[in-house]
């Protein structure tokens, strides 16, 4: 556990300090505050449209530092032979791969932390009341990131970088759509779409059960109780992608 | 001497080495036996022979060279040794409490840019579950030993590759090891750098610990290796003290030796 925390503190501690980093948080609450025009053009709908834009841009510029930073987080140990360092110490391939996700998740945490209290802020100064479910939006997001880091962990296991990283955005985007492409293809005739849509939603983690921007903004209401089950089962799809990451490793040579 | 455990054709977990933990003071720390390595390559997956059965013995106390010409399977042998490669039949068994009385410093050595000297040394010393007080006293210890205190809180992408270097050894060192495997330890390096590496193994040398290293720079092994193995074409085609080899020498040194051993 110990060897796990050391390689999580130096993962935080490297990730966080990247200068790219730095820039794509700058461009995410530029985007937040500029929802603030489009709240002016949008005719009584201004708390709506902050709200709904920022989530937004919490989610994007949140699947960009996920994806392309846990595409190169053990891809470039491996590339530029730090993993020489680590495994000629008493590490094994299973804490090094969890030490590198809990860092990750460390530094994803603060990114977003950072990036929902500012929206929080802001729509609580245009609105003049708190949105307390904006916090949980926040949250959620988090969760569903944490899903496609762990499966981008993974696949760059198995390959490059650039490759893990369009992967990585396909799951986030088949995790959104399934349950909808599902719904739709029962609607349809066709035998092997609705088969398709079916093995889409069970290979796939199903982000969207998570997904409550909808409600944020006044559509519909939160299942509290089904959130809860959705999140559980999210966390679990997380702990075996990281399994199958630390088995596929472990076959590995350097 | 530990007895050898066989790792021929194994499946192998985290570690792919058979590490004893026997120990035995004042004897060997690595017999390598018959060690094969066979890869893969290319689009065909055609088989290419890295290692040809290797033999080699290293005692305790020794600054060993290991020596043999690009391509020969020096840096593969201590991959293997290291776990970091498996082997596709041979054994190798270890002399010393595993990986925690090892330290390894590979070849061009790259390290975490935004992380300082001092910070990538507190990091090293957590893999080896130091507590903090160890750790605070091993890396003062460890960087005046390599002689970076000054640069100890200079992020280690400002740092040169001379100071890259010493910064490796540091953290091949942070567990004050029984046994280091150094690879091309000098390679690169200016003069003032290789002296300063050079220092780094004789004091090694003195305290007792028993080193292993790759180089090309025969002048350095001569100066600083007890014995020398030569590899050619994945095997060991030589290995004894210095001294038998300057005797048998052709020229009287290390360098005519070295090609007569590889041409023959």
């Amino acid at each position: 556990m110990k060897r796990v925390a050391a390689v999580a503190v130096n993962t935080f501690r490297e990730t966080i300090r990247d200068r790219i980093l730095g820039v794509i948080i700058l461009f995410a609450l530029a985007m937040i505050v500029a929802s603030l025009w489009l709240a002016s053009i949008s005719l009584g709908q201004e708390d709506r449209m902050i709200k709904d834009f920022g989530l937004v841009a919490i989610s994007l510029f949140g699947l960009i530092v996920a994806v392309f930073v846990a595409a190169s987080l053990v891809r470039k140990e491996v590339e530029k032979r730090t993993v020489f360092i680590i495994f000629s110490k008493p590490v094994s391939r299973a804490e090094f791969i969890w030490g590198k996700f809990l860092g990750l998740a460390a530094t994803m945490f603060t990114v977003l932390a950072g990036m929902t209290v500012f929206l929080f802020v802001l729509a609580w100064i245009v609105a003049r009341s708190p949105s307390g479910s904006l916090l949980v939006a926040g949250l959620l997001i988090y969760l569903e990131l944490l899903v496609v880091m762990a499966m981008t962990m993974l696949f760059s296991t198995m390959t490059s970088a650039i490759l893990a990283s369009v992967w990585g955005i396909c799951v986030y985007a088949a995790g959104q759509l399934s349950h909808n492409v599902l719904s739709l293809s029962k609607l349809g005739h066709s035998g092997i779409a609705h088969a398709m849509s079916l093995a889409v939603f069970y290979l796939v983690p199903n982000l969207s059960a998570v997904d409550i921007r909808a409600a944020v903004v006044g559509e519909g209401a939160v299942s509290w109780t089904s959130l809860a089950a959705w999140s559980v089962y999210l966390l679990a799809y997380l702990v075996v992608a990281l399994v199958v990451a630390t088995l596929i490793f472990r076959r590995k040579e350097f | 001497m530990p007895a050898a455990v066989s790792v021929v054709g194994r499946a192998f977990g985290e570690r792919n080495v058979t590490i004893t933990d026997d120990r035995h003071p004042g004897v060997r720390v690595l017999e390598v036996r018959d060690l094969h390595k066979t890869v893969a390559v290319g689009f065909r997956r055609r088989k290419v022979d890295i290692l040809n059965g290797v033999d080699l013995e290293v005692d305790e106390g020794d600054v060993f060279g290991l020596l043999g010409p690009n391509g020969a399977g020096k840096t593969t042998t201590l991959k293997v040794v290291l776990g970091l490669m498996r082997p596709t039949s041979g054994s190798v068994t270890l002399g010393v409490h595993g990986l925690a009385e090892l330290g390894y410093l590979p070849e061009n050595p790259y390290f975490y840019d935004y992380l300082t000297g001092s910070e990538f040394l507190r990091f090293c010393a957590r893999l080896f579950s130091l507590d903090a007080g160890q750790r605070d006293q091993r890396v003062t210890a460890i960087l005046a030993d390599v002689g970076l205190e000054r640069a100890a809180a200079v992020q280690l992408r400002k740092y040169s590759k001379g100071m890259l270097q010493r910064i490796g050894i540091a953290q091949a060192l942070i567990n004050e090891p029984r046994f280091v495997l150094l690879d091309e330890p000098m390679t690169g390096l200016d003069p003032i750098g290789r002296v300063e590496v050079r220092e780094i193994i004789q004091r090694l040398h003195e305290r007792g610990t028993t080193v292993l290293f790759n180089s090309h720079i025969l002048a350095d092994v001569a100066a600083l290796c007890t014995r020398i193995a030569i590899m050619r074409a994945g095997r060991v085609v030589w290995q004894g003290a210095v001294d038998e080899a300057l005797s048998k020498s052709p020229g009287g040194d290390l360098e005519s030796f070295f090609m007569d051993v590889v041409k023959s």
